[in-house]
């Protein structure tokens, strides 16, 4: 989430609201917003509904245990609620695609 | 007795190379694809604020960025 708020100021300038959604509870957000200088929305799927209607859903081998969480990923939504762009797992971390994507969306309208 | 157990010992390692190049190679596909309209929801913020999708409509265009879980290191 670091990258993207590294990336703000440049969003924000093309018209775009990023918002942050995992399986955390608020509590835990806040303290991760706080602790790495996140100002924009993170928000809490708890049980995974969103996470689950979005397809990226996952279950996480760590300690013996099943822990279900988000696949990382990112979506590029239009103002008429169209999926524009998307990157998963691996290719979800560098938001430079999506930045630029929203730049070009300023520049073409 | 050690040669037998050094190939039972390659055997399962090899199958567990097998299953997990299985697994890694083929992500499972995701629901909402480019061109589909995505899905509205209402979620509450670090805040306690809640937030819809549906707010930013016509307004702003929208950066969900789904993560696997808070403190993980990107």
């Amino acid at each position: 989430m670091r990258n993207f708020q590294q990336n703000l100021a440049k969003l924000e300038a093309a018209d775009t609201q990023v918002l942050g959604v995992s399986m955390d509870n608020p509590f835990a957000n806040k303290v991760f917003a706080d602790q790495n200088g996140v100002t924009f929305p993170l928000l809490s799927d708890i049980g995974g509904k969103v996470i689950r209607q979005y397809g990226i859903y996952k279950e996480y081998d760590q300690f013996h245990t099943k822990i279900p969480a988000a696949r990382r990923a990112t979506y590029l939504i239009d103002t008429n609620g169209k999926v524009v762009e998307m990157q998963v797992d691996a290719n979800a971390v560098d938001p430079t695609k999506t930045v630029r994507a929203c730049e070009r969306r300023k520049l073409t309208r | 007795m050690r040669k037998m157990s050094i190939a039972l010992l390659l055997a399962c390692s090899l199958q567990t190379g097998v299953a997990w190049t299985q697994t890694e190679s083929a992500p499972p596909a995701t629901e909402v694809k480019i061109g589909d309209i995505a899905p509205d929801f209402t979620l509450v913020d670090q805040n306690g604020k809640p937030r819809s999708l549906h707010d930013y409509k016509g307004k702003k265009n929208l950066v969900l960025a789904f993560y696997v879980w808070a403190f993980s290191s990107d």
